[in-house]
Formats: C-alpha cells, structure tokens, sequence
C-alpha cells in the first residue's frame, strides 16, 4: 500500500519552481549589488587585516 | 577628534587553544591510523569492546573534526577577531568557559564513544547530556564573538567575521535541530524523528556540518591570515562578497545528495542534486580569491613554509569542492556511494583544507606569540612535504580502492549473473589499498609529530606575551559618522548582518525540512510493517552501541546489481519506526536491510563469535563479549515508553510486565533453536539473543506485505526503479 508522496502535498508542483525562483532572484540581486560597489572602499576594507599590523609577515630563519 | 585608546589583546586564550589544537591533532590522527590499520589487521581490534572499529572510528571523526578543527577554528578566531575589531574579547570568563567547556566536552566524547554510548549518527554521535553541553558551550561562544563584534573599534567588519558569524549562527541552529531526541535514561536516548525524516534532518546536519563547522570559519581563517603570510590584501574583495553571500546561501539547500537513490522522495534528491552542483560556482570563487592573493607574491612561497601549507591547503579545498559537486550528480553517486571514494573525498578536505590551514596558522603564530622566530624552517619544509606525501598516500589507493569496489559491485557476466556473487570477495581485493593508505596515515601522523617539536622549541626559544598591548581610536558614535550605503552600511551594522545571514540559511533549511517534517502523507506507510518487539528494540541498540552502521548499510537502490545481490530494494514506509534510521554511509561489510531468513540463528551466533570461521578472510572484528554478557533488560520499560513518545504505537502499559514476557518467549525460541543446532552454552538473557532476533527481522516485513500490482504512484515514490 504505497501511496503517492507528490499528490499529497499542497501545491508541490510548485515547490520546485519557487525554489528557483527565490534563488535566483536571491543570486541575481546579490550579484548585481556587489557589482555596483565602489572599488576603492572595496580596496580600503580589503586592506584591514594588514593596517593593524605592526607585526609583519615573519620571515623565518634557520 | 577620537581618543585613542590603549587595551590589551588576549593571547593566553589563543595559546590555550593553540596547544589543544596540536594535542588533538596528533590524538585524531593517531586514532585513524588504528582504525584503517584494522582493516586489513582484524587482531588490532584486540577482542575487547572498547577498541572495535565501530566504536573507534566515530572517536576518530570526532577527534579530527570537533577536536583539532574545533580548537583550530577557535585558535584562528580568538586571535584574528580580537585584531580585526582592535579590542580584546568581550569577556575572560567566556574565552576560558568556552576552552574548558569545549574540551570537557570532547573528553566525554573520548569517554563515551568506546563505551559504546552513541546515537550512530554520524558527526552527531554524542549522547543528550553531552548535547545540551555542546549547546551550552556554543551559546558562550556565540555571546563573546558578538560581544567582541560590538565593542570594535574597527566600524567595518571585515570579510573574516562574516564567516564566523555564519558558523556561530548555522551550527547552533543545526546542531539543536539534528539533536532533538527524548531520553530512554541518563545516557540513551532516541530521535524524535524516524526512517526518512529523521535522514534527510541528519544529513542536512551532516553535510552543513562540513559546510559550516569545517569550511565557512577555515574560509574566514584563509581570508585573515593569508593576506597576513604574503603581506598582500585579498585579490577580490568584490568577489569575497559574493563568496560569502552565495556560499551560505546555497549550501543548505544541498544536504539530500548524501541520500541520492535512497528512499528519499525524489523532489528532495533532485534540489540536493542540483544546488550541490551550483556550489562549485562560489566555492572556486573562494578558491581562486586565495589563490590569487599571492599574484605577484609566489617567490615567497618557496621560501616561507607556512605559505607553501596554506597553497596546498587551498587547492585542496578548491579539489574537494569541485569533486563534491560531481559525486552529487546522481550516475556518479551510483557508483561511488558506499564505497571508499568518499572517504578519499572527505580526507582530501580533513587532511588538506583543514589539516594543512592549520598547520600553516599554527607555523605563523608561534613565532608571533612568543615573539621569536621560527626554531626549525627545514624541519617545517620536512613536515610539508612529508604530510603532502602522506596526503597522496592516503588518497590515491581510496579512489583506486573505491572505483574498482564500485565496479565489482556492478558486474555482471555475460549470462547476467553478478560477476562477484560473494561480497567479500570485493573486499579482500581493496585489502592492499588498505595497507597503503595505512602507510599514508603514518606519514601524516609522524609530520604532526615533527611540527610539535618545532613548536616547542620555538615556544621554549620564545618569551610568551599573555596580554600584548596596543592602540586603536574609539570608535566614532552612530550619529557622527556619515551614513554608508550598500554593503558598505552592512559591514558596519553586524546585528543587522547577523539577521540576514540567518535568514540566508534558514530559507534552504526550511524549504529542504519543511515539506518531510510536517506532511505526515510524505512518508507513505506500508500495512504490513509493524514496531519491533522489545526483544528486537534491545537487539537494535545492541547494533547501535557496537557501531555496525560504520560498515553496513541498510538501504538497497533501486538497482538490479543491489536487488540481485541483496533483494527488493527499499521503501521509505519500511523504516517508519526506525528511532534513528540505520541506513548508513559506507559498506565495508554488505548491505543488511534484507538479512532476515537469509542465515539461522546458529550462523548469526558463530559468525559474531568469529567471523573469520564462517568467512575466511573477512575484516570483520569478533565481538565474542555478546555471546556472554548479560542483556540489560530492566532497561527495557524506558525504552518502550520513550518510543512510544517519538510515535511508535506500543499499546498503552505495556512496558509494565507484558514486553518483558514477550522478551523472553521472543529469546526462549531463539536459545531452543539454538540449541537444536548444537549450540547448548547459551541462554535466554544473553545480549547475542537479542542481537539475533533485531537481525532476523530486518527487512522481514514487506515480504508479508499483500501484493501490489505496481502503479504510477509507486514509481513516483522511487523513480529510478528498474
């Protein structure tokens, strides 16, 4: 007595095209977003872990 | 103007955790290079319950990932937040709660796991006191990350943090969540979840396990101390952006591949299936921004061993995140499933990604910390090569081992019979494979041990600054400070952050769980499958404490090399009282869903005395202690009426006398038949009885089940059926 599992779910034949559809939007909104930075803040914050550094990349010695 | 302002930032928590990253580091390993020796060596499992592999291989797992890339991921934190937000960590008392409280919890582990105390769910092994700890200790650890966000000094919040944000947000929610369990007593316990629902809530924990304890806080480690090695901002800081935002949004979606031809409803294998694939995309964007960070900078890899760590560390992830995505496509998945290419998969991310980072983090802050320099370059140049060759040794002979198992599985002759008939004959084919790996194990291990040496001398050549000064403006009031747009505005705002980064992995959470979790028609029902007696549910838990799920599957695909082998494939109505599924993830031993009737009762018995009599040449350990240990049957009462809780119908008190008498009428039969064979040393109340009667029963049930003539429905429910 195997029934169904689609029938029984409320609107799944949806469910797969919401799914795309959220990610998507999700994925084309963040990219656009990202794209739309200003490169030099984006230069000034990738430069953050360095600025505090008075401690620069050890050189090592035998 | 600001005032600047001088504080302290606190390296004693880091050490703290440096020196038990390296401790369990080498226990971890160690560990695993038991575990795989005894695989080819079934004597190294020295007769004793407490060292099987089913009890030490989650010890194992356990150690490696919650206790060496637990106290690493903490270690990198702990040091990279406090200088990124320039103030020490919100509190001392939380710092030290969360180290004691985190490696208390990972002794228990260590304590628990031989003894047999276990869930079996893989990563999730450890039992609900143990759980609510782990809770604990990461609500702790949680309250002092944010604290420490809160009170920067730095306004904008660099790309590391965002990563520990996500872990700290997406562990607790898939930790409490996979967790959910009602006690049987102080440490049993079974999930509120059965069968299917309780698969797919374990492995949309297991994978984001991977994805969230092992990959988003490394990446944030990656993203503060690679820059730090080569002196050189990260590539992209756009591309980090997106890294981030993409990665935790589309991993959650992709836990049901770990499930693909299983009796998962399909909808759920084909989204698992296809956000698996769509993680490539973010993952090598992750790759390639760390990658290209040291554009310009390569002569220092050659020359800094703790960049040539971090190079291999990163292609290793950028390797295991382009593999993960082609085992999840369905045909691949066919034929690597079960076998060792998933093991060769997962190491190449535990020994590469995670094994590698840290070393190369714990090689730059050594020398920071004491305030030296590194004791020993060329022994660190040993360690790197001697852990890459390791790292080749171990991985190469599992994909050989994988493939060529996947395939024998599959033969068949030109009659159409299976060209391999007899399981153990596709395993004592990968017994060499065994071997080499084992010698990759051990390379892997003595480089650990050369870095502890270096370490130490580098510590003891050293002068230990537990509270390093230094100096920072205060951070400019809300109201003063020009509003920022964008993401800009975000990276300065981390309770507004933290909001969005839990919705981002709530939404493919929720549309992955919701359907399973609350339509009770998702899981259709089969008539003729009924609750197992009490004397089977003991027998169960028998099977669960001795870890033989780490080798047996109990779920047969839909495939005609699978229902030849083992019978009818199997149906998602069939585990519906299954309080955890068994279903498994590896089959170093054959499938178990259909073994009922295959065996009497006197070859169960004599094969768990010693295998190797009934099958010589099988790796499989002999658990003799069953044959004389007394079963715990006062445990029975609890047990029944915490079942009944999570939903299996056992009539109303019938654990006040009546399951007991059905216990023993279950186990006289069996000890009659038993000694109809000649076996006459054994009686009712042993545990081997119990263990018996659980196997006889699996898979019986539908074998009853009235017949069906197949329909559209049915092929829904399983697509794939032959």
């Amino acid at each position: 007595m195997i029934r169904n599992v689609l029938t029984h779910i409320g609107g799944i034949e949806n469910y797969g095209i919401l799914s795309l559809c959220i990610f998507v939007a999700v994925f084309t909104g963040m990219l656009v977003w990202a794209c739309c930075l200003k490169r030099a803040r984006l230069d000034a914050a990738a430069r953050l872990p360095l600025e505090t550094d008075h401690d620069q990349p050890g050189k090592t010695h035998e | 103007m600001t005032n600047v302002e001088t504080f302290k930032y606190d390296n004693r928590i880091v050490r703290a955790f440096a020196i038990a990253t390296i401790i369990w580091a080498l226990v971890g390993t160690a560990a695993g290079l038991l575990v795989a020796c005894q695989l080819f060596w079934p004597e190294l499992n020295l007769n004793t319950p407490f060292t099987t592999f089913g009890r030490l291989r989650p010890l194992h797992t356990n150690a490696v990932i919650f206790a060496f890339v637990g106290n690493g991921m903490f270690l990198g934190i702990y040091y990279s937040l406090q200088r990124l937000c320039k103030a020490r960590m919100f509190s001392d008392a939380l710092s030290w709660f969360n180290f004691w409280g985190w490696n208390a919890i990972i002794v228990a582990a260590a304590l628990t796991l031989p003894l047999g105390i276990t869930t079996s769910k893989e990563y999730a092994e450890l039992e609900w006191p143990i759980d609510i700890a782990i809770a604990v200790v990461w609500v702790a650890f949680t309250v002092n990350l944010m604290g420490t966000i809160l009170r920067r000094r730095e306004k904008h919040m660099y790309v590391a943090i965002w990563f520990y944000i996500a872990t700290a947000v997406t562990v607790a929610m898939l930790h409490i969540f996979n967790s959910l369990s009602m006690p049987a007593s102080f440490l049993k316990s079974y999930p509120i979840y059965a069968g299917v629902q309780d698969a797919l809530v374990q492995w949309w924990y297991g994978h984001n396990a991977v994805a969230f304890f092992l990959t988003t806080p490394y990446l944030g480690l990656m993203y503060y101390f690679l820059p730090k090695a080569s002196g050189r901002p990260v590539f992209s800081y756009r591309l980090s952006i997106i890294h981030f935002w993409a990665l935790i949004f589309i991993y959650i979606w992709a836990g049901p591949h770990h499930l693909l031809y299983t009796a998962l409803p399909d909808w759920a294998q084909s989204l698992g299936m296809v956000f698996s694939v769509m993680l490539v995309a973010p993952s090598w964007g992750g790759m390639l921004n760390g990658l290209l960070t040291l554009r310009g900078a390569w002569d220092k890899v050659r020359q800094e061993p703790m960049l040539k760590f971090m190079v291999v560390a990163v292609t290793a992830y950028g390797m295991a995140t382009l593999e993960g995505p082609m085992l999840a496509i369905k045909s691949v998945n066919a034929l690597s499933h079960y076998t060792d290419w998933t093991v060769a998969h997962v190491h190449t991310g535990a020994l590469g990604w995670n094994g590698f980072l840290t070393f190369s983090i714990l090689y730059w802050l050594f020398p920071k910390l004491w305030k030296t320099k590194l004791w020993s370059v060329k022994l660190a140049n040993y360690h790197f090569w001697i852990g890459l060759l390791g790292m080749m040794f171990y991985v190469v002979p599992m994909y050989t081992s994988g493939v060529t198992q996947g395939l024998m599985w599959k033969e068949f002759t030109a009659d159409g019979f299976l060209r391999y008939p007899n399981f153990l004959e596709t395993v004592i084919r990968l017994v060499p494979m065994y071997q080499l790996r084992a010698i990759g194990g051990l390379l892997y291990v003595i480089g650990i041990v050369i870095m502890m040496f270096n370490l130490y001398k580098t510590a003891k050549a050293g002068q230990f600054i537990g509270d390093e000064e230094a100096q920072a403006p205060a951070l400019e009031k809300q109201a003063e400070v020009k509003r920022e747009r964008g993401h800009r505005w975000l990276e300065g705002v981390p309770v507004t952050f933290t909001v969005l980064t839990t919705i981002a992995v709530i939404i493919g959470g929720l549309i992955e769980i919701v359907p399973l979790y609350l339509v009770k028609e998702n899981v259709p029902t089969i008539a003729s499958v009924k609750p197992y007696t009490p004397l089977e549910v003991l027998g169960r838990d028998l099977y669960i404490r001795e870890g033989c799920v780490g080798c047996h599957s109990q779920m047969i695909r839909p495939f005609r090399s699978e229902t030849e082998r083992y019978g009818e494939y199997s149906k998602s109505g069939e585990f519906i009282y299954d309080h955890p599924f068994l279903w498994g993830s590896k089959r170093t031993g054959p499938d178990l869903h259909r073994l009922g009737g295959k065996y009497g009762d006197d070859w169960h018995y004599l094969h768990m005395e010693a295998p190797q009599t009934l099958s010589p040449g099988s790796i499989m350990p002999a658990y003799p202690w069953l044959l004389t240990r007394r079963l715990d049957t006062n445990a029975l009462a609890g047990r029944i009426k915490a079942l009944r809780k999570v939903g299996v119908p056992y009539p109303p008190g019938f654990e006040n006398g009546e399951a007991q008498k059905a216990l023993f009428t279950q186990a006289d039969a069996i000890v009659a038949n038993l000694k109809s064979k000649g076996i006459t040393n054994t009686a009712s109340d042993r545990e081997i009885i119990a263990l018996i009667a659980y196997l006889q029963r699996l898979g019986k049930d539908i074998k009853e089940a009235p017949a069906v003539a197949p329909t559209a429905s049915a092929a829904t429910l399983n697509p794939a059926t032959p």
